[in-house]
């Protein structure tokens, strides 16, 4: 397909607006359009058309049908509050956003791709998981956190129009915590945290992260030859999360289980850190790791960087 | 630079280092005597079928402590009940030596792999067992172990283990210890208070011939009466072990 029209939304974050520079620069691609409130650093706004809208907007509908895009990019999903806005709000963000999305890609005529920015979150962190994995395996525990659930409806969402709509390709691709590249994402705020990164005392579990540079690639990957169905997005390598810390630099706090989120929670307030999401916690009790055959066979993404090049990355 | 875990997160130099203590305990506490250790293949998928009893896996440490001297360059992988990585410090002990999270996608995914497995198709049922019924296998449940070797085209080596009855007699059961102590298979009841100190039995480690399950193709692996059968033959194939075994250690303590 020559001349690829592709809609981006939170394409003024880091990682969307790394997405539509090389899109923009890609041959293949004809045209790229943003989706966005914020507005866009100067050499982005000159290469794209950015759609100053919310996702929620009654408008959206409109304005995305008269885009004429063929690919459509969700990668609008967030899991931190924005700075002032409750946690609540997330949901409205990451649900109702990308149904109004999807009910305006319903209007797209010559929609062939819908690629989401999704999460390996929806997993969870579970002591006695698969030690890898597989796509297959989502919901084999009970959702426990919001993000979690969040990220659930968000693929059911997905699965529910990939039904009505067969003509269009969906793709979910599932990341492992993302690091690096100015992204504020909940691995990398627990990794800059001043002094030492809070640890659970008598746990070291086994993590895999991504470098932000390698979550565009991913997107980038899927955009160009999008594959049906979730795939697992990750690094490489996965590593105890003492070597990461010490790859990394940084210094470990332990802290008791039981009192995690109350000594946690007010540290960061005393020391005025933005908050770590109920996800971190259990990420640093049992830490997750993916099976990632699906992202090398079938979307073709070899990831740039290690976790432990992401972390050193992260920390500089 | 130090040798680091691998993705599983085992920690090779961590075993290394706890082995002159095991030492101590091989040869002087527990008498081990092994035998046919060193016809346990040395490459490819291997499944170490064991029969299981008392609350601490100490017959899976003894049984790896076995096969490194007899040269075997692999240390068994360990299939662990899940209630051990939601401890504090013991998940990470079972992590660096070799133990995985109890699921068939682990067990599968470390065979396909070409690891070595150690299993323990009793489970908590063998650790659960009372004293007048010590070396009597329990049911192998559906026998799962016998599905994923069938998958994997693994080597099925019947390991009998005796001793570890007599290390931790079940004689009455304290409600609660358990967990008090960290105990790995039981997480509530635990045989008696000795739990934490196992008792100076003799043991014997026998190590039977390979198996090599007839057949290896996945329509086999799905077809429950395949898988049945493996699984019984290996149960029998292993509890005639351990009653040879028994008869030849001649003295528990």
């Amino acid at each position: 397909m020559a001349g690829r029209r592709v809609l981006i939304t939170g394409v003024a974050g880091p990682i969307g607006a790394a997405l539509a520079a090389r899109l923009a620069r890609d041959p293949g691609v004809e045209r790229v359009i943003g989706v966005d409130t914020r507005p866009l650093e100067a050499g982005l706004a000159e290469r794209i058309d950015l759609i100053a809208a919310d996702l929620r907007a009654p408008d959206l509908g409109d304005r995305v049908a008269g885009s004429g895009a063929d690919v459509v990019v969700h990668n609008d999903v967030l899991q931190l509050p924005e700075t002032g806005r409750p946690s609540s709000a997330l949901h409205d963000l990451n649900v109702i956003g990308t149904l109004q999305l999807l009910t305006a890609c319903a209007a797209l005529g010559d929609l062939a791709a819908f690629v989401v920015r999704g999460s390996a979150a929806i997993y969870g962190a579970e002591a006695s998981a698969p030690a890898f994995w597989a796509e297959d395996d989502a919901r084999r525990f009970p959702m426990r956190t919001r993000f979690q659930r969040d990220v659930g409806e968000l693929e059911d969402l997905v699965a529910g129009f990939a039904r009505r709509n067969p003509r269009v390709t969906c793709t979910v691709l599932r990341m492992q915590p993302i690091v690096g590249l100015g992204a504020d994402t909940p691995v990398g705020r627990w990794l800059n945290t001043p002094v030492a990164a809070p640890t659970v005392l008598g746990f070291d579990p086994r993590v895999q992260l991504l470098d932000s540079g390698d979550a565009v690639g991913a997107l980038r990957a899927a955009t160009l030859r999008p594959v049906t169905g979730a795939v697992n997005v990750g690094s490489t390598d996965v590593v105890v999360l003492s070597r990461v810390l010490r790859a990394a630099h940084r210094r470990a706090l332990p802290v008791a289980g039981p009192v995690w989120n109350t000594v946690v929670g007010t540290a960061r307030r005393v020391a005025r850190q933005p908050p770590l999401p109920p996800e971190v916690e259990r990420w640093l009790r049992h830490g997750r790791a993916v099976d990632i055959t699906r992202m090398r066979t079938e979307l073709g993404f070899e990831p740039a960087r290690t976790s432990i090049e992401a972390a050193k990355g992260a920390a500089a | 630079m130090s040798v680091h875990e691998d993705s599983w997160g085992f920690d090779p130099g961590y075993a290394r280092r706890a082995a002159p203590l095991l030492g101590v305990l091989y040869d002087h506490y527990w008498r081990v005597t092994a035998s046919g250790a060193a016809d346990v293949p040395a490459t490819g998928p291997v499944m170490l079928v064991a029969n299981h009893a008392g609350p601490l896996p100490w017959d899976a440490v003894l049984v790896a402590a076995a096969l490194q001297r007899a040269g075997q360059p692999r240390r068994p992988r360990l299939l662990v009940p899940d209630s051990a990585f939601e401890r504090p410090w013991l998940s990470i002990a079972a992590r660096r030596l070799g133990g995985v999270p109890d699921t068939p996608e682990n067990a599968e995914r470390l065979l396909a792999e070409g690891h070595l497995v150690c299993v323990f198709p009793e489970g908590a049922r063998g650790a659960r067992k009372p004293y007048d019924r010590r070396y009597r296998l329990e049911s192998f449940g559906p026998g799962e172990f016998a599905e994923i070797a069938l998958r994997t085209a693994a080597t099925i080596v019947p390991t009998a283990v005796v001793g570890s009855e007599e290390s931790y007699p079940r004689l009455g059961s304290v409600p609660g210890l358990g967990r008090a102590l960290g105990a790995i298979s039981l997480p509530r009841r635990v045989p008696n208070p000795l739990a934490a100190v196992p008792l100076p039995a003799r043991w014997r480690i026998d190590f039977g011939a390979p198996l090599i399950a007839s057949g290896h193709d996945p329509h086999r692996a799905a077809d429950r009466t395949t898988v049945l059968e493996l699984s019984d033959m290996v149960r029998d194939r292993l509890q005639q072990a351990v009653y040879d075994t028994l008869v030849k250690r001649e003295r528990a303590f």
